[in-house]
This record gives C-alpha cells, sequence and structure tokens, in this order.
C-alpha cells in the first residue's frame, strides 16, 4: 500500500476556505500539501479550526471555496473516490453504545463492500490489533475512553486506507493510552500509510510527525519539520539547579565561556540558564565547569525549544492560552509520559 | 449500475438493517413503544367497548378482538415508523451518521438501510401482536396465509411510515422534534377506521379517512385476518401501503441529498 517516492502528495489543499452560518470563517485560506507516506501533524489551539479541515478532508462537509485532493481526487467532485481511499476516526468517537465491538468492526466491514467472513475475519485481526479481543463482546457503552479510542482507530483501519485521518485521537487520554496509540500510529505509518493527525498537544506532534503545521484561526501560521521549526526559535536552553545561593555568582562566571547566559529572573539565586546551540553535548563541560569553580549543583537540565515556542514565536500566544485546556496533559507534573514535551527536559543529570 | 455494486450495496443495506434492529432492541425506549404501547391500547379498548359490536352499523364479526387487531398492527406501524425516525436523528445528532456518510457507499444505501432495519422491525412486531391476540382470544377466519400477507402489508406501512420520519430527521436533524411527533400518530390512526368501522366515524373523520392511506391498510388486513372481503380490500391496501412506501423512501433520499448539499 505504500506509495513510492516522488508520487503525488497524499493531501493538497488550495485556497480552502469555509465559512459557517453566522459567518465565521473557520477556515481561511489554507494551503497545504501532505507528502505520501508522511504524518503530518495539525496543530492548533482548541476552535483554531482543525476538525473543519479534517471534515472537509474526508468529504464530510464542502468548502465554501477552493478545494482539496486527496490521493489526488477532488474531496468536491469526487468524494466517493477519496472516501474510497481514506479511513478516518474523528474527534467525537462516532461510536453507538448500544453495540459491542465486534458489531461495529462487522458493520464497518461491510460498508467497505467486505463479505461476511471477511468483514468476521477482519474484525478479529484488528481487535487483536488495538487490543480489544477480551472487550470485542461488550457493549462500547461501557468502554472507556483509550478503548473507545482504540476502537475507533481500528474501525478506521477495516479497509486498509492509503490516507488516514485522526482528529485529536488523544484528546482526554492517560498518559498509557496515549503512548499505546502513538505506538499504533507509528506502526501504521512505517506500513505506509499517510497519517494526518490533528492534535492540541505539542508533545504528540514532536513525538509522531514528520512535519507539523500550526494553525491559528483557519490560517496555517507556520510549517516545517519539528526540529526545523524549533530551530527558529533558537538553541536550547541548559538550567542548572545550585545546592545554594552563594554559587550563583560563580556559576555564572564559569559559564560565561560556553553560551550565552540568561538573565537571573525571579528566585535566580539558584537557578543559572545558559542557551547553547551544543544542547545536550554542553552537559558535560557545563558540570565540569561549575567543578572546577567549586560550585555545588543539585541538577542540570537540557531544554530543547518547543513548539509552545514556536507558537509563542509566531502568534504572540501559548498554545495552552489559546486553548480552552480540557483534559490538557501540560500540567506540569513530571509524571512518566504525560510529562508536558514543552517543559520536559531533554536530558537530567543530578550529581 | 453493474451487477456487482448492487450485490455490494445491497450488503450495506442488509448490515445497516441488521445494526438497527440490533440497536432497537438494546434500547427501552424505544422497544416499549414499539412492542407494548399498542398492546396496552388495545387491552384498554377491547375490554372497555366490547359492547361496541352490538352498536348498529357495525359488521358481523367473529369478535371485537378479531377486529380491533388490524387497528393494533396499524398502531405498530407508525410507531416503528416514528421510531426509525428518531433513531435516524440520534444517530445524526450524536455523530454516527457521520461514520456512515464517510463511507464509500451510495447515499441512497445509507437511508435504505435505516428503512430496511424498520421492515424487519415492523414484520417481527406485528407478527408479535398477531400471536398475542390469537392467545387472547382472537380468530382469523382468514387462515395463516393471510395472516402472513397482513404482517408484509403492514411492513412495507411501517416503511412508508419510517420514510417520511426519516425525512424529517434528515431536513431537521432534530431528535426533539421527531420525539414531539409520538401525538400526531393518533390523528393519523382516528382519521383511519383503527378501532371503528368507517360507518360510525364522524362525518368529518370519515372524509379524511378517505384521504388517509392507513385507511385502506387496517380495511385490507382486517378484510384478510377475519377472512371477509366485506371489510375491506386486500389489494387495494397492499397498493396504498406500497404506493405510501415508494413516495416516502423518495422523499427521505431527496432529504438526504439536500442535507448533503446544505453541509
Ligand atoms: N457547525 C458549526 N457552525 C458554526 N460554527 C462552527 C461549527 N463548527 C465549528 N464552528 C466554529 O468554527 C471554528 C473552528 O472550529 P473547529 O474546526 O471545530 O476547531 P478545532 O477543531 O480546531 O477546535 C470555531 O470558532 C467554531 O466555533
Ligand atoms: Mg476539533
Amino acid at each position: 500500500m505504500s506509495l513510492a517516492p516522488g508520487s503525488p502528495p497524499a493531501v493538497e489543499a488550495h485556497a480552502l476556505v469555509r465559512e459557517y452560518k453566522g459567518g465565521i470563517r473557520a477556515v481561511d485560506g489554507l494551503d497545504l500539501q501532505v507528502a505520501a507516506g508522511e504524518i503530518y501533524g495539525f496543530l492548533g489551539p482548541n476552535g483554531a479550526g482543525k476538525t473543519t479541515v479534517v471534515r472537509i478532508l474526508t468529504t464530510l462537509l464542502r468548502p465554501t471555496s477552493g478545494d482539496a485532493l486527496v490521493g489526488g481526487r477532488s474531496v468536491v467532485r469526487d468524494g466517493d473516490a477519496v472516501r474510497r481511499l481514506i479511513g478516518v476516526a474523528l474527534q467525537e468517537a462516532a461510536i453507538d453504545p448500544l453495540m459491542t465491538g465486534r458489531e461495529l468492526l462487522r458493520m464497518q466491514g461491510a460498508l467497505h463492500g467486505l463479505r461476511s467472513k471477511q468483514a468476521r475475519e477482519r474484525g478479529q485481526n484488528l481487535l487483536e490489533r488495538v487490543g480489544l479481543t477480551e472487550a470485542g463482546d461488550r457493549r462500547v457503552g461501557g468502554y472507556s475512553g483509550g478503548m473507545r479510542r482504540r476502537l475507533d482507530l481500528a474501525l478506521a483501519l477495516v479497509h486498509r486506507p492509503q490516507v488516514l485521518f485522526l482528529d485529536e485521537p488523544t484528546t482526554g487520554l492517560d498518559p498509557t493510552s496515549r503512548a499505546a496509540l502513538w505506538r499504533e500510529v507509528r506502526a501504521l505509518n512505517d506500513e505506509g500509510t499517510t497519517v494526518f493527525l490533528t492534535t492540541q498537544y505539542l508533545e504528540e506532534a514532536e513525538q509522531l510527525a514528520d512535519r507539523v503545521g500550526i494553525i491559528a484561526r483557519g490560517r496555517l501560521v507556520v510549517e516545517g519539520s519539528p526540529t526545523a521549526l524549533k530551530a527558529q526559535v533558537g538553541p536550547p536552553t541548559i538550567h542548572v539547579e545550585l545546592a545554594d545561593a552563594e554559587g550563583a555568582q560563580r556559576a555564572r562566571s564559569a559559564l560565561r565561556g560556553l553560551g550565552a547566559l540568561e538573565p537571573a529572573g525571579a528566585g535566580g539565586d539558584i537557578h543559572v540558564q545558559l542557551r547553547t546551540t551544543a544542547g545536550k553535548a554542553a552537559i558535560a563541560p557545563v558540570i565540569r565547569a561549575l567543578d572546577e569553580h567549586g560550585v555545588q549543583v543539585e541538577s542540570v537540565e537540557v531544554q530543547m525549544p518547543s513548539l509552545d515556542d514556536v507558537f509563542m514565536a509566531v502568534t504572540g500566544a501559548t498554545l495552552e492560552g489559546a486553548s480552552s485546556n480540557d483534559g490538557s496533559p501540560s500540567s506540569g507534573d513530571h509524571v512518566g509520559e504525560a510529562v508536558p514535551a514543552s517543559r520536559a527536559p531533554e536530558a537530567t543529570t543530578a550529581r | 449500475m453493474s451487477h456487482g455494486i448492487l450485490e455490494r450495496e445491497a450488503r450495506v443495506v442488509l448490515a445497516l438493517g441488521r445494526r438497527a434492529l440490533t440497536v432497537q432492541f438494546r434500547r427501552a425506549q424505544l422497544l416499549m413503544p414499539t412492542f407494548v404501547l399498542p398492546l396496552m391500547l388495545l387491552a384498554v379498548i377491547s375490554s372497555g367497548t366490547s359492547a361496541a359490536v352490538d352498536l348498529r352499523g357495525f359488521p358481523d364479526v367473529a369478535s371485537y378482538l378479531a377486529f380491533m387487531v388490524p387497528g393494533t398492527v396499524v398502531q405498530g406501524t407508525i410507531l416503528a415508523g416514528l421510531t426509525a425516525g428518531i433513531a435516524l436523528a440520534s444517530d445524526i445528532e450524536f455523530g454516527f451518521f457521520d461514520r456512515l456518510l464517510a463511507a464509500p457507499v451510495k447515499r441512497t444505501s445509507l437511508v435504505l438501510g435505516r428503512l430496511c432495519g424498520t421492515l424487519g422491525l415492523a414484520i417481527l412486531q406485528s407478527s408479535f401482536f398477531l400471536l398475542v391476540a390469537l392467545a387472547f382470544g382472537a380468530r382469523y377466519p382468514g387462515g395463516a396465509g393471510a395472516a402472513v400477507a397482513a404482517v408484509a402489508i403492514a411492513a412495507i406501512t411501517a416503511v412508508g411510515v419510517g420514510g417520511i420520519a426519516a425525512a424529517i430527521a434528515l431536513r431537521t436533524g432534530s431528535l426533539a422534534l421527531l420525539q414531539s411527533l409520538f401525538p400526531f400518530m393518533f390523528v393519523l390512526l382516528f382519521t383511519a377506521p383503527a378501532f371503528f368501522p368507517r360507518e360510525l366515524l364522524a362525518p368529518v373523520l370519515r372524509d379524511f379517512s378517505v384521504l388517509n392511506p392507513l385507511t385502506y391498510v387496517v380495511e385490507g388486513i382486517r378484510a384478510l385476518l377475519n377472512g371477509d372481503a366485506g371489510l375491506g380490500d386486500p389489494a387495494l391496501g397492499l397498493l396504498a401501503a406500497c404506493l405510501l412506501a415508494v413516495c416516502t423512501t423518495a422523499l427521505s433520499t431527496g432529504a438526504l441529498q439536500q442535507r448533503l448539499r446544505r453541509t
């Protein structure tokens, strides 16, 4: 199913506009391209227009003007051909609570032209794939959020789509479920499926996406690989936490030669920050220099510039601040995978 | 359309019909009105007014219950049709319909699938009513074949009512509106001679009853079950049911096309 390199884009949008009744321009002149085989992360706060774009690309909504091609077929003029190529898991998992997982998969199989026996087998395989074999005969109404999402994903995969659309697939999920879904998305992509994924989570886009487009108020404000976007913002920062405030002055002079020292902020007495393109590679020299100057260090952390910083740089607002922040994992507590990428230490050394 | 495509769409219609029926039986608030309510009404009317058989103008029937059952069956068809609309509206409201719309199937099949479920429901439901009434002493002089024919006419009628309800659901997408339509059932029911012969209806109602396709359905089923051609014309009943079903199915597929143009 994987497409040869150099094949036409999996998704293209040209001057896409969608105006809702009441004059809301949810999508306001969007151009984008997603290469075949890519994971494209469509990142933006609540209300930015992500769902509207997904609904247009999956033929569920007509653009007010402009057009989009999926697999080279127009979503406006050739909806049926597009529907054959795509799988979609909508933001509100469109699942009937009174049906069982297995029943839904069988129905979805029929919708995609599978015969009853094929649909049953495919359903069984997919239940195994997403770890719902046990729950397959239970009604979906009793599933947890994570189980619903996994079932929704399985449903989207029944016909082995070329292009998979996932609208906020992990919103509201616990870290374990989120990680499981990420693994699945990566595996699908490795098998050649192009993935168009929307998210409010910076971490998710950084973790999964080959390329990220940031959308705000219906417009694409910036686009590129997570690395390239972060490079626009500036070099990583090394945070040094000192054992006591007395060492602060000595620490600053010790580190002067290793990069650009950030001005000491509030509580700067025991914190020193250094910006350096060396990133992680600077950890050893930093510790050595501090040691040589007899500075007692509590911890050293490298903080990579995050997509949040990119968003801030291009829109002047933080992603979290711009969204209603429902169920966002970016609460800052360092628990397993819930560590928000925006503030997560890339490497931590303590002494 | 090639044979392969037709077969494929038929599978889709059957799968959706099956799903509609499965869910119907799991949703108590749809099951109560479709299976229990008509029987309760039958019990009340037949016990309270069985003396009506002695009224002048009342046809000579073996039992009042047998005369009444067609009314119950037709009431069931109206309810089955209405619940089709309700289920469709809730599919739209809760996003399940989007799943169907995102699939590469003929848009018409999505409506037909829903109505296929209604057809199945009405077959089960009217057979159930006939059997319960039988257990309570109703007799069907028309015989088993006639009973099967009656069930068939009832099922087609249910599709006809379902088509209207589905069209309303697709036009408005409003679950609340459809739920508020239940009282209309009684208008349809009492302007058809569901529980009394046409001759005993008030003149205004009698004029209405001529226009109400359910009149011919009720009378046709009544004639079949009682084995008495004087009570109605089964062929006319079948014709009315089929015309209704064809027209309202067209209406609802039209409503879907229009909905898709609007979105
Ligand atoms: N059906 C609708 N009718 C009117 N406005 C809508 C509708 N759906 C979304 N909107 C508005 O369009 C904008 C974009 O919404 P949406 O695409 O859902 O954003 P996101 O998915 O990024 O949260 C929001 O301002 C939202 O209120
Ligand atoms: Mg959304």
